[in-house]
């Protein structure tokens, strides 16, 4: 993954959306080349962030890079709706990536909206003029989405796929029975669930021995130890399965009636790219949503 | 427990919805020519590539053999010195040193029963350590005169413990006989299925996405004919000279070092019906029919040429001719272009104009489908006179993807409409590194997929057409140079083109 070349950046507050648009088109004339070719604007996909207050670093840590990676329209919606005043402001930035081998660079849009009062409980009619046509539409919902709430709901019903982190969410296995009611209106994505896959397959090579497994053991986050369990329990059609959990940040081990599986070759995945793989998809997960399920009696 | 269940066990429902990659067997690749310029710059720095990516078996043991003298210590040196310097990926010790284990040197010319003994015993003791099962992937980074005595050795070696494999480089044969004879002389010791010969250009994604540029977008397939298409031009341009190769480019020529191979494959690609599946044989099927319909041109549609001196990116280069090791008054070509036709329902009467030569203008691999012109446009003629043809360009190298030319209205007063390019380009769009097209190669090899290596009737296709054509060459005797260095080619290609009333694409 390479820097951006640069970062063009234009701001605004108590904006109309059709100022973005405008913004946009201007920044990608100004930095053309002069008599050159424009730079790229390839996308593959809007990219839609709602990010409460607490995880603003945390969105933007994980966006760097993303725009090289899955070239897109990201849109990061910061909800404040206890600001005294109904208004959006914006900032909005084309990232510029060379191409290797190539006089051209491509270029990523980033645009950042602020929701003050009323506008943070309408995202959707905020979002759906700036959607690219006929791409499909993620939603990275940071933290545990407010269950039921009008700003969850309106977002849905425009997201091709939603990508939740687990580890995020406190009180695990609760809120997995809230987010399974979401599984038949969009496809969901579980970062935490990406982050079992290499263990997934060390255990899936131990059939048939594992299909009598009473116990298992997770050195992991918590959303982890939950996820395999009720994957385990759901694919061997076992639900009495116990799962012992050892709070760990990141998952190092697994003990199947205390004896430990080896450890998965190679490295972990790192962060972008399990978002990236998840990007990647397109259609539900029935294997995940069977272990969802599963997490809790 | 049902009988089939007793025999294979109930199927695993750990498995549903793991994206398993398939993991090729246990197995030693051996590696013909191991201190040779293609297993430095190409093969171990994609074998390292794969190793980085833990896309070799887990068991797997790499055997170098070559004339130098050396062991395993001296040959994993090098070999490292090698990845450090062309890999295409960041040079990792840990890496480096995993796979470095796996490697073991021969020192032998393979042409004494010493050479097939010391590797025999090696290979047996690897199957026992490391428990290969017998797999073998032999690789032939030799020149071809190596060939018969590396391929009967290894053949009267032949255990029926495991799989064998056995990958060709390019060049194979010289003509259409001697291709037959080495057909042949293969098909004594192995199988076809277990023969992958390769053209390393079918290893690389920009040639693979023709196929998926073809058969996966319902807009190009349905006017993929004569009905829309005018003509098609593949250009296989070189900017660097011979490189020191002058043994065997003077008894090659740009004929059977590019024509022969590279390009009749891209025509085949471009040219194929749509196979039914994307397996080995029904992809290898529907491309040799395509060599086959190709109608053997006459004289007056083949160019051959010979660079002269000239400039190259601001350097005085040498003519062909004041190269290293050719002969003064030697009539190698250097340039080929040619009208072909391939003589099927899809493509009658419609030309394929290809060229390919050294020391052109600059390093470009493309295919340029030009469509028929629209055939009313409604415009004054004045608006449209800088409008041309759509053309829809793959970029095969460098800067790979795909450029579509259509006509768009200049914005202003009035109707003045001209011609604009809407790109796809690979690197920018998919971000994640364009494997090398030997890393695929070689995977594929150990998998046993063969689809991107071209069978013997392929290859034999392909030999008889440049045999006709070579046939055609020995009646006149062209004034050699005949073109500069640096330049698109000589002024025959362009009448060649011109005589059609068409045109070389402009650069």
């Amino acid at each position: 993954m390479s820097a951006p070349l640069d970062l063009e950046h234009w701001a605004g507050e108590n904006i109309k959306l059709a100022d973005v648009d405008t913004a946009l088109a201007q920044l990608r004339v100004g930095v053309a080349p002069a008599g050159g070719p424009p730079d790229l604007r390839t996308s593959v996909m809007t990219h839609i962030a709602w990010v409460p207050a607490d995880w603003e670093a945390q969105a933007r840590a994980a966006l760097a890079g993303m725009g090289e990676r899955h070239p897109s329209r990201a849109i990061l919606l910061f909800p404040d709706p206890d600001s005294g005043v109904d208004s959006i402001d914006a900032d909005v930035s084309l990232e510029r990536y060379a191409i290797p081998d190539a006089d051209r660079n491509i270029c990523s849009e980033v645009i950042e909206l602020r929701l003050h009062g009323k506008r943070a409980k309408a995202p959707a009619s905020v979002v759906s003029p700036l959607l690219i046509s006929d791409l499909p539409v993620f939603l990275r919902w940071r933290g545990e989405p407010v269950w039921e709430s009008q700003e969850l709901e309106q977002l849905v019903r425009i997201t091709d796929r939603m990508i939740v982190d687990s580890t995020e969410w406190d009180d695990l296995p609760y809120p997995y029975t809230r987010l399974a009611q979401l599984f038949e209106r969009t496809a969901v994505s579980d970062i935490a669930w990406a982050r079992t896959s290499r263990w997934r397959t060390i255990l899936a090579s131990l059939w048939p021995d594992i299909s009598d497994v009473r116990t298992i053991r997770v050195r992991g986050t918590d959303a982890q130890a939950h996820l395999l369990a009720g994957w385990l329990r759901s694919r061997l059609d076992r639900p009495e399965i116990a799962l012992e959990h050892v709070e760990a940040e990141r998952l190092e081990g697994i003990d199947l009636d205390g004896e430990p599986v080896a450890f998965p070759p190679g490295d972990p995945p790192a962060p972008s790219d399990v978002l990236s793989d998840e990007l990647d998809r397109f259609t539900r997960d029935p294997i995940y949503e069977a272990a969802v399920l599963a997490t809790t009696p | 427990m049902a009988d089939d269940d007793q025999q294979h066990g109930p199927e695993n429902p750990l498995l549903e919805g793991l994206s398993l990659r398939r993991t090729p067997d246990p197995c030693a690749l051996v590696i013909f020519g191991a201190s040779g310029d293609l297993t430095h710059k190409k093969l171990m720095p994609a074998l390292y590539a794969l190793m980085l990516r833990r896309l070799l078996p887990p068991r797997f043991a790499i055997v170098g053999v070559a004339r130098s003298d050396g062991d395993d210590d001296v040959f994993r040196k090098d070999m490292k010195e090698a990845v450090q310097k062309h890999a295409r990926d960041e040079f990792r010790e840990d890496i480096w040193n995993e796979l470095a284990e796996s490697m073991h040197y021969i020192a032998s010319d393979f042409a004494d029963e010493g050479g097939e003994t010391k590797l025999a015993k090696l290979l047996t003791k690897l199957d026992k350590e490391s428990d290969l099962g017998g797999n073998r992937v032999y690789y032939l980074a030799v020149p071809p005169p190596a060939f018969p005595t590396i391929v009967e050795a290894l053949g009267k070696r032949r255990t029926a413990e495991g799989w064998t494999r056995l990958i060709v480089e390019k060049p194979f044969g010289h003509d259409l006989e001697s291709a037959r004879q080495l057909n042949a002389m293969l098909w004594e010791h192995f199988e076809e299925k277990e023969i992958f010969r390769i053209d390393h250009y079918l290893g690389k994604e920009t040639v693979q996405n023709m196929l998926a540029l073809r058969f996966a977008n319902g807009i190009f397939e349905p006017i993929w004919n004569r009905q829309f298409i005018d003509h098609v031009q593949i250009t296989v341009a070189e900017a660097i000279g011979i490189e020191g190769r002058a043994g065997y480019y003077e008894a090659a020529g740009a004929i059977r070092d590019i024509f022969q191979n590279h390009l009749l494959q891209l025509l085949a690609l471009t040219a194929m019906e749509p196979p039914i599946d994307f397996t080995a044989e029904s992809v290898r099927n529907e491309k040799v029919k395509v060599l086959k319909s190709i109608h053997t041109p006459g004289p007056r549609s083949v160019v051959r040429g010979q660079y002269g001196r000239g400039y190259v990116e601001g350097d005085e280069v040498p003519a062909y001719r004041e190269e290293k090791g050719v002969a003064p008054d030697s009539m190698t070509e250097t340039y080929v272009a040619a009208k072909l036709y391939v003589d099927n329902w899809r493509w009658a009467d419609t030309p394929f104009y290809v060229r390919m030569g050294k020391r052109l203008a600059r390093r470009e691999t493309t295919i340029a489908i030009q469509f028929k012109r629209a055939p009313h446009p409604p415009f004054e003629e004045s608006s449209a006179e800088g409008l041309r043809p759509n053309v829809l360009l793959v970029h095969v190298q460098p800067d790979e993807g795909v450029s579509l030319a259509i006509g768009a209205k200049v914005p202003g007063q009035g109707m003045s409409i001209r011609t604009v390019h809407m790109d796809f380009l690979y690197g920018g769009t998919f971000r994640t590194g364009m494997p090398e097209a030997y890393e695929r190669l070689i995977l594929d090899t150990l998998l046993g997929d063969g689809t991107l290596f071209t069978r013997a009737d392929e290859v034999e296709e392909q030999w008889l057409l440049v045999d006709t054509i070579v046939a055609g060459w020995q009646r006149d005797r062209p004034g050699f140079p005949n073109y500069a260095a640096g330049t698109w080619g000589p002024p025959s290609a362009d009448d060649l083109m011109h005589r059609d009333g068409r045109s070389w694409r402009r650069h």
